[in-house]
């Protein structure tokens, strides 16, 4: 313990307690000993060098894609590879809220899948080497291309995903497709052809309108991030991908930028002419059940919908992908481009009892059966390629995978300061509601953000992140 | 006239309060059989048919029978225990003077005031230090530190209003201060205990955040609330919204009809606890 | 010494139990509360009062003190108005019947029912009334609305309704315990002060306010107070019910919401432990203002 907590204590006037306290909590457990455990000698059959009688507990993120793949695709295998090792499975909706004090603690479980709301902020874990360096991982033989590495399995820019200050210490396991979602059997039934333009776009809004059909909705309770990816990636294709990379680089004047002030001014005009406030207090799901009841026309979401949708899924309806309609004439990027991103964060923790346990256990993931059936549970493509073939993959994901291809190269980067700096994004949140609903103006919302993001950028306890690409 | 007028609408005031409250826990119920579509459809629609699958699948997966019987396990301990300590020690806080009597007290009450879970990471240490996380020896431990100063508080203010003389003559008979707390003055005070004990049930039984930061392990353990939060993120995901009414009603259900059976208790347990 | 003996023994588990479990945590969090602490590392690095410049500077932190402020003036207002109004009708309001003042037909019934929201949990009250506000036709109360041929009303989602919206829902938790409350206080009022009143001709109304409010002053204060304590909380409902967890435009927030945004979504438990400082002090200044503002002369009678 340092002696200016005492101090502290002093000068609050409770040098009495200062004593008994330093017993516990936060401080205390930095004599702890924190085992870095030696690994097993590596061979050909085990390159990461795994004790195989060592227990190997994994954290699951039982959110949108639940926790039974880990249990029975990835665990399964773990344990055929090493009959001997103890599995501890745990599946929780609260990473953070469960895992925080454990880590204080010292005692880590060995495999996190880090998602959903209340994840773990990955900067200090990273800042306290909570973090596994996953580099032995990317350079091990893959299991499902045994004459490759894991690297040279996967799509391109899963690895760059990975790294936090040049080193790769998170792997993004799925891919997904973020554009609009609409119904294809609707507008086959109405002979309505899917917008290019954004005067297309308006004209159709009136049709709908005259269906009793609103354009367009985003649900305003829990997932205005929705919207704010869309409004993101809209001015991306305004402005081409260097209006995100200057977002999350924190760059001065990246939100007041003109492409991100025609997307916002766009979007919050099709929600004023063809919108529902009703929307705005509703979440995903109940505004993803209104979709499913043809009340909304276009919803911003991402490929998994389908898979969340199916128990709710009529006959009538049939998922398609369509990208943002072009906003100006002169937009950066075709009107083909849309967004290909990767997501659900797993890490292996550093200090755990099995690091090597945990890297084999990400590999396994990464194998043929891994990937493939978690692709037939969840309905997720994994970031491995050229494991798909023959899968029967729902509509949702066919129809992203033609819009990938006509996209080519024209895709829109994934947005980073969503795990970077949070704050700036759920400020977002607020903000994207904000304007939908007419409250500020699309030049407030520039200046609302920009000032946020300066904030942060001048806010010294939180640690930076750059990309260039 | 104005009698009968004053009388149509009193009842008319009372109905339409009554209604309120009433109102949203049929609907709930009427839900818990509806499916998603009718769920969001005319909120004043009745159900298609009985979906009982519905009760089934919350069953399944809220584990509602065993995690009811959890935190029964763990509220009985947990009030006893408030009560048992906070009489104890509201009786010596409110009728002897010593040294550092008004800090303790003070100590006590202002704990009243503090958001929980401020104290939720150090607390998990001192549970973890103590060898008693996730177990329910340690919930039921924290439920009654945490029930203390409120317990105490109004405890405290119950004791200050008996009479003295009941107590000396006990003394003058030769019983001691211990006798004289368990055989006399805590059977005085038992409106005041019944009423407490009470909101101790309900406090601790609508308890969230703390067995969830101190019961973080196996479901096997978990209390109601945790069971709830759990379906209701899941219905998130999945959007199965039924199966979270339904919870919700296995829920309630016993909530309320315990509360039907013992209400006459209950109130007069208030009514004869509140009045000073 | 018997007696100190006994003193110690009856305090000695109470006090350890609770320095154990709550005071030292809540005295690291204070400690905490001077940090930059971001809730892994076992180091604190201590960063003197530079939390609460950040707080004092943030317009959030203000806008949460205001709605605190609207809670605290509307809560407990309406709470004990309509607790008062519901007493009196179910006790008093019935006249005098064999000798003791009763309420109005069917109290026993109206009893039952309104302390019924009391025993559900808070978590439960939240799930249920994000079904009655829903926006649409398919809320309880919209579809209601809309088979009266008006528009929906967007409950949760207009900011100048959202606030209240969720006070109606602590109101309708709250009252039927306070309807109890003051009943045992009315009860306990002696019946020929009202019969000698009843007799000098007053009416109702003048009963009420002359008689039964200002022998009940006591346990109203008791539950000003305890209405009060819970308006600083308000955390259950408004993370459930509020769009934004305190929006629109942070209209609903409270400063526990603030407090748990901080620590567990942007993990600045040093920051957030500062806010729980204010919250802290708000409460204790509070309880104590209130003590003294309505502290009256006893009625005896």
């Amino acid at each position: 313990m340092s002696p200016t907590r005492r101090d502290v204590l002093r000068g609050l006037g409770l040098a009495a307690l200062a004593t008994p306290l330093a017993a516990c909590v936060t401080t205390g457990r930095d004599t702890a000993p924190s085992p870095t455990p030696s690994a097993a000698a590596t061979s050909t059959n085990n390159p990461l060098g795994v004790d195989a009688t060592r227990r190997l507990e994994v954290v699951i993120f039982s959110g949108g894609n639940g926790d039974k793949y880990a249990v029975d695709l990835h665990e399964a295998a773990y344990r055929r590879a090493y009959p001997k090792a103890e599995i501890k499975h745990v599946a929780t909706q609260k990473v953070g809220t469960q895992l925080r004090p454990r880590f204080i603690a010292g005692d880590v479980p060995d495999v996190v899948n880090n998602s959903g709301p209340e994840a773990l902020d990955l900067q200090s874990l990273v800042q306290e080497g909570h973090l596994a360096d996953l580099t032995p991982l990317f350079e091990a033989p893959s299991l499902a291309f045994p004459d490759r590495k894991v690297k040279d399995t996967l799509v391109g820019g899963a690895y760059e995903n990975s790294l936090i200050d040049g080193v790769p210490r998170v792997l993004q396991y799925t891919v997904a497709h973020r554009a609009l979602w609409y119904n294809a059997k609707l507008f086959e039934a109405k002979g309505w052809t899917v917008p290019r333009t954004w005067a297309e776009f308006n004209a159709l809004g009136e049709e709908a309108k005259k269906a009793g059909i609103a354009l367009f909705a985003y649900p305003g309770q829990v997932g205005p991030f929705y919207q704010l990816w869309n409004l993101v990636y809209s001015a991306a294709k305004v402005g081409g991908n260097k209006v995100i990379i200057d977002i999350d680089n924190l760059a001065d004047g990246a939100w007041t930028a003109e492409p991100v002030r025609q997307a916002v001014a766009a979007w919050a005009q099709v929600q004023k002419d063809y919108g529902d406030k009703a929307y705005f207090g509703l979440d995903h799901t109940q505004t993803q059940v209104k979709h499913l009841q043809d009340k909304v026309l276009f919803y911003p979401c991402g490929s998994w919908l389908e898979n969340e949708m199916a128990k709710d899924k009529p006959d009538t309806f049939e998922y398609a992908i369509a990208p943002v309609p072009s906003i100006t004439a002169a937009d950066a990027l075709p009107y083909e481009a849309i967004m290909i991103g990767v997501s659900e964060a797993f890490f292996v923790a550093a200090k755990g009892k099995n690091p090597q346990g945990g890297l084999d256990y990400l590999r396994m993931m990464l194998s043929r059966e891994g990937a493939r059936g978690y692709t037939e549970m969840t309905k997720n493509l994994t970031i491995v390629n050229g494991l798909v073939d023959g899968l029967k993959l729902t509509s949702a994901v066919n129809s992203a995978a033609k819009a990938q291809e006509a996209a080519g190269k024209n895709t829109i980067t994934d947005a980073r300061f969503e795990t970077w700096y949070k704050e700036l994004f759920d400020h977002g949140q607020t903000q994207t509601n904000s304007v939908m609903a007419g409250r500020i103006t699309a030049d407030q919302f520039c200046e609302n953000m920009q000032k946020k993001a300066g904030e942060l950028k001048a806010d010294s306890s939180i640690a930076k992140q750059t990309r260039t690409v | 006239m104005g009698r009968k007028l004053f009388g149509g609408v009193s009842q008319a005031v009372l109905a339409v309060w009554a209604l309120l409250i009433i109102a949203p826990l049929i609907w709930t119920l009427l839900a818990s059989f509806k499916s998603n579509g009718e769920i969001f459809g005319d909120a004043l629609q009745l159900p298609g048919e009985l979906r009982w699958d519905n009760w089934a699948r919350a069953w399944e997966r809220a584990n509602v029978g065993r995690y009811l019987l959890n935190t029964v396990i763990v509220v009985f301990f947990g009030v006893a225990g408030t009560m048992l300590l906070s009489s104890m020690a509201a009786y010596v806080l409110a009728r002897f003077r010593f040294p550092g009597n008004r800090l303790i007290y003070f100590l006590f009450v202002s704990g009243m005031a503090f958001p929980v879970f401020l104290a939720l990471v150090p607390l998990f240490f001192v549970v973890d230090g103590l060898g008693l996380l996730n177990t329910h020896v340690g919930l039921v431990l924290v439920y009654i530190a945490y029930s203390l100063p409120f317990t105490i508080f109004f405890l405290t203010s119950f004791f200050r209003g008996l009479p003295d003389a009941v107590a000396e003559a006990a003394m003058i008979d030769g019983a001691s201060y211990t006798r004289t707390f368990f055989q006399v003055m805590l059977p005085m005070a038992k409106p005041g205990m019944v009423s407490l004990t009470i909101f101790n049930v309900l406090g601790q039984w609508n308890q969230y955040l703390l067995p969830l930061v101190l019961l973080p392990g196996d479901k096997s353990n978990w209390v109601i609330t945790q069971g709830i939060a759990d379906i209701s993120t899941i219905a998130g995901y999945e959007a199965d919204w039924p199966a979270l009414f339904a919870a919700l009603s296995m829920t309630v259900l016993p909530v309320v009809v315990a509360y039907i059976v013992f209400q006459r208790h209950i109130q007069s347990g208030l009514t004869s606890g509140a009045v000073k | 010494m018997r007696r100190h003996g006994f003193v110690a023994g009856f305090l000695l588990l109470p006090v350890v139990l609770y320095g154990v479990f709550v005071i030292s945590p809540y005295v690291q969090a204070f400690q905490i509360a001077l940090t930059d602490w971001r809730g892994v590392s076992a180091k604190l690095n201590f960063v003197g009062l530079d939390n609460f410049r950040r707080m004092f500077g943030n317009e959030t932190f203000w806008q949460a003190i205001r709605n605190h402020a609207v809670l605290l003036i509307a809560m407990p207002l309406v709470t004990v108005l309509l607790a008062l109004l519901f007493a009196y009708l179910l006790n008093v309001a019935g006249g005098s019947r064999g000798g003791t003042m009763t309420g109005v037909r069917g109290s026993g019934f109206y009893r039952v029912v309104f302390f019924l929201p009391q025993v559900l949990a808070v978590a439960v009250v939240g799930v249920l009334f994000k079904a009655v506000y829903r926006p649409d036709a398919s809320g309880v109360v919209n579809g209601a609305l809309v088979k009266l041929g008006m528009e929906p009303v967007g409950w949760l989602t207009d900011q100048r309704l959202a606030l209240w919206s969720i006070i109606a829902v602590m109101v309708w938790q709250a009252v039927g315990f306070y309807v109890v409350l003051f009943s045992a206080g009315m009860a306990a009022i002696p019946r020929d002060v009202f019969e000698a009143a009843a007799l000098d001709g007053a009416s109702r109304t003048r009963l009420f306010f002359s008689i039964t409010l200002p022998l009940l002053w006591d346990t109203v204060q008791v539950g000003w107070i305890y209405l009060g304590i819970a308006a600083f909380d308000g955390f259950a409902l408004v993370n459930v019910l509020s769009i934004e967890q305190g929006g629109p435009d942070g209209a609903t927030t409270v400063l526990a919401t603030e407090i748990y945004k901080n620590a567990f979504g942007y993990s600045r438990f040093g920051y957030a432990s500062a806010l729980g400082v204010a919250l802290f002090f708000l409460t204790l200044t509070f309880a104590a203002l209130t003590m003294r503002v309505t502290r009256r002369e006893r009625i005896v009678y």
